[in-house]
């Protein structure tokens, strides 16, 4: 159950987790838009690279490489598909400039993933859901998510359990047609549901006993306080946001590193 | 702050008159004319056999019936003089505090102090006011290092002791626990007991609790209900109740020390008061055996307990595991170099802590995890590269929990799965279908559908439906959980009728009672390795790797290990044996 790693947040203590989040969330977004403006290899690597300082200093570079692996079947099909357009797209002539406009966009998406991880990686979903709470998400919405990933590695030994059970009496989920490998699935898929929806009866009955919705006002243990290095932080992203435009729209950046030159 | 009337010392705490219900749609009352008074810092079991209504009795106690559940309800329940019925459930779960047998299923936040922060914050509570009142409950419940977890990193015992202690932190006056420790192992089990009689004793909590292991409870106690088919059966303190016969009629697991005094009392034996645990025993025991030995004249030592030396098993072992190490892909190391020869027809017992690679074991033997290192032999034979299907016709593994693996619309059909996916002709499987529901006694619910039963009746189903296809070996990972007192005879009986058809038995299990009373081979198993290996008799009274493995002696054993300085056996763990012994030692024949 290798997928559900990455969503089991550990509580890691790093200045960037400290963050406030929409600081965060803000900084993110920019590194976002400005991945998204650009499509030329040069400054899509220097996004790609400004932000591994930042991974480490969050002590995340370990889920991230995680994270990547995962994404590597991906990055070469964005890689292949790019290239194999183009090369058919140009009658058939490899050039420099189409290996480096393949590279381009695959950075580009390895690019948009650390910037994922860099908020997902250092957010507690703690964090996340009060600042949904200040965002005037309403109270209910923010628990079904804290819930909801409360439960995921509860759920994942289940299914792992429920998928043993079934195995020892003879169930072989790979055996079949494409009907009959769909069909195989239900003795895991039911037993699942049904104790999600038993689970959830209790967890009712537990929540009611902790007094929920007792009060149309609720209190919060933790709170968000923005601190000097949010403040850092908020000026640096609208630096940052600034250089984007600047170099985006007035400095001519080269295309390409290595103008026309064919190579098939 | 409490506005009401409800003045202490003329009334209860917990004040229930008249009171009948039924669950909606059921015309079958669950309780019946219940009367009950509980008075400020009583510390009272409730018990009964499954189903006589105790789960319901509690959710009566904070409104989640009526409110919750809505139904029929008759009668008058009055908490700290709030009557239930008029009174919200979230201002009565500042009075009652309830905790469920289940901990994963009453923790909703991603840290621990944040989960005891829940109820708080629903109370509006301010923030320098939770941060202290979190402090007192980490401390309380001795969970302070743990604060800043996450829920999945704890174990069973640890979230226990945080479901506790986030209903400690709303402070209400009275706590209800439904099974607190039934997902527990021994040693989690005590320590949640500990903390519970520190509440009740220190904090002056009323405390009632439903539990099926009285050995562990009894000392704690002042009173103990017991309901049956809804309605109070006795009402009492523990030595006026267990004093009972009846009280062994409703499937009631009176403490084994108790069991026994009461047998040697009507064999004539008399000890004098009721006694509730092994060191009230041993010191009514040993007046007599002083007594005795002062009237008899000096007599050679009754006699030892003998034990047969270890015999290194011939022929071809049933299983064979040879060195196995195995690590979780999370980098757990479960197993260590485990090596284990069970003979074909042997009844072997596994026991250990939570974690220490017992289920991790027996899922190697079926192939449901191959070890990284070592090789497991099916009758002779090495099972590496065959599938857990082929394995599992042979080896047949049955689940802790019968939810995890029924899915069917009938019992029938939930049998004849595995049948089917074993390649059973049609009207063999009709034929051992018949076969299995008679076995168990389940052949009148054929037709109905698993989820309509009891816990009991599903763990049942869930038995019969592994069974069927009659494999060679059996294993049971923890049979008793969650089953009472009849319901485990049941399974004893069972079990030996099983071993007479030659099957080779295979149990995981924390229930030392239920093991020193089935008297199988054991092995202890601690941090992935095996600690002891032997006979009953012998691994459960050896102190040292009992502790080794968190497990703790049978209470007959402990008795016993305290009295051999009377010449007597210290290899004596269940009352059977006892109760010979002595009979025999202190009966007619020296009076």
């Amino acid at each position: 159950m290798s997928v559900f790693q990455g969503l089991k947040f550990s509580a890691v203590s790093s200045p960037i987790h400290r963050l406030d989040p929409r600081v965060k969330f803000l900084f993110v977004s920019i590194l976002f838009v400005a991945t998204i403006l650009f499509s030329d290899l040069l400054p899509l690597l220097v996004l790609f690279f400004v932000q591994i300082p930042v991974l480490i200093v969050a002590k995340v570079q370990r889920e991230w490489l995680k994270t990547l692996r995962g994404a590597l079947m991906l990055s070469v099909i964005i890689f292949a598909s790019n290239l194999l357009a183009n090369y058919f797209y140009s009658d058939r002539i490899l050039t420099t400039e189409t290996l480096e406009l393949s590279l381009a966009m695959t950075v580009r998406f390895i690019a948009l993933i650390t910037t994922f991880s860099v908020f997902f990686l250092t957010t507690s979903p703690d964090k996340l859901s009060l600042a949904l709470e200040k965002a005037r998400v309403p109270y209910e919405l923010n628990f079904a998510f804290i819930t909801a990933i409360r439960f995921v590695p509860v759920l994942a030994d289940e299914a792992q359990t429920i998928m043993d059970a079934q195995k020892s009496r003879g169930l072989e989920l790979e055996k079949g047609n494409f009907i009959q490998r769909i069909r195989n699935y239900l003795p895991i898929l039911l037993p699942l549901i049904i104790n999600s929806i038993r689970r959830s009866l209790e967890l009712a009955e537990a929540m009611e006993s902790r007094a929920f919705g007792a009060m149309k006002k609720r209190s919060n243990l933790y709170e968000l306080r923005v601190t000097k290095s949010d403040y850092f932080v908020l000026i640096l992203s609208l630096v940052i946001l600034f250089l984007v435009l600047y170099i985006r729209f007035f400095i001519p950046i080269p295309r390409y590193l290595f103008p026309f030159s064919r190579i098939l | 702050m409490h506005s009401h009337l409800y003045v202490e010392g003329t009334l209860g705490i917990i004040e229930i008159k008249g009171l009948t219900y039924s669950y909606p749609g059921s015309e079958q009352p669950v309780l019946r004319e219940v009367n009950l008074s509980i008075d400020r810092g009583e510390f009272v079991l409730l018990t009964g056999p499954s189903g006589c209504g105790k789960t319901t009795l509690c959710r009566c106690l904070n409104g989640l019936i009526p409110h919750f559940y809505n139904g029929k309800l008759d009668g008058e329940i009055k908490i700290v003089g709030l009557s239930v019925q008029d009174t919200p459930t979230s201002k009565l779960a500042q009075h009652v505090g309830l905790i469920f047998q289940n901990p994963d299923n009453q923790i909703f936040a991603l840290t621990v102090e944040k989960d005891i922060a829940f109820g708080l914050e629903n109370l509006d509570y301010s923030r320098e006011e939770m941060i202290k009142t979190i402090d007192w409950a980490l401390k309380v419940t001795g969970i302070e290092s743990l604060r800043n977890r996450a829920p999945h990193e704890l174990s069973g015992g640890q979230k226990q002791r945080l479901a506790i202690a986030s209903i400690l932190a709303m402070k209400p006056e009275v706590i209800v626990l439904d099974e607190p420790t039934s997902f527990l192992d021994p040693v989690g089990a005590e320590n949640i007991l500990q903390i519970i009689d520190r509440l009740n004793k220190e904090l002056d909590m009323t405390i009632m609790m439903i539990e099926h292991r009285l050995d562990l409870l009894a000392p704690y106690l002042d009173r103990i209900i017991i309901l049956d088919e809804g309605r109070i059966l006795h009402d009492g303190p523990p030595r006026e109740i267990f004093a009972f016969e009846e009280s062994k009629l409703v499937g009631i697991g009176v403490p084994v020390v108790t069991k026994l005094e009461y047998r040697l009392r009507e064999a004539g034996i008399d000890l004098g008061e009721t006694v509730l645990n092994a060191p009230e025993f041993v010191k009514a025991l040993r007046t007599r055996l002083i007594q005795k030995r002062e009237n008899s004249s000096p007599s050679a030592p009754f006699y030892r307990g003998v034990l047969e030396e270890d015999k290194v098993p011939e022929g071809e072992a049933a299983i064979e595991a040879k060195d196995l190490h195995f690590s979780y892909p999370n980098g757990v190391r479960a197993l260590n170099g485990v090596s284990l020869r069970v003979m074909p027809g042997e009844f072997l017992a596994i026991m250990g802590e939570n974690g220490a690679g017992k289920t991790t074991l027996v899922k190697h033997f079926n192939g449901l995890l191959r070890p990284n290192h070592g090789e497991v032999y099916l009758d002779g034979k090495n099972i590496a590269g065959m599938s857990v299907a082929s394995l599992a016709r042979k080896v047949g593994l049955v689940f802790q929990n019968p939810d995890d693996q029924l899915f069917s619309e009938s019992v029938d059909e939930e049998i004849a799965f595995a049948l089917r996916n074993f390649g059973f002709d049609k009207a063999v499987i009709e034929e051992r279908i018949a076969w299995v529901l008679e076995l168990l006694g389940l052949t009148r619910y054929r037709k109905a559908s698993p989820f309509t039963l009891s816990g009991g009746e599903r763990k049942r189903v869930a038995l019969a439906s592994v069974l069927a296809w009659d494999p060679e070996v059996l294993v049971l990972d923890e049979p008793t959980i969650g089953q009472d007192y009849a319901q485990k005879g049941r399974l004893k009986n069972f079990l030996k009728q099983l071993r007479d058809r030659g099957k080779t038995l295979i149990i995981v299990t924390h229930d030392v009672e239920f093991v020193a009373e089935c008297k199988p081979r054991i092995i202890l198993m601690a941090k992935g390795q095996i600690t002891a290996d032997g006979s009953a008799e012998k691994v459960l009274t050896e102190l040292g790797s009992l502790k080794q493995a968190s497990v703790n002696p049978p209470e007959i054993a402990k008795v016993f290990l305290q009295l051999s300085e009377f010449g007597l056996p210290r290899s004596i763990i269940n009352v059977e044996d006892a109760y010979d012994l002595l009979t025999k030692r202190l009966g007619r024949n020296g009076d």
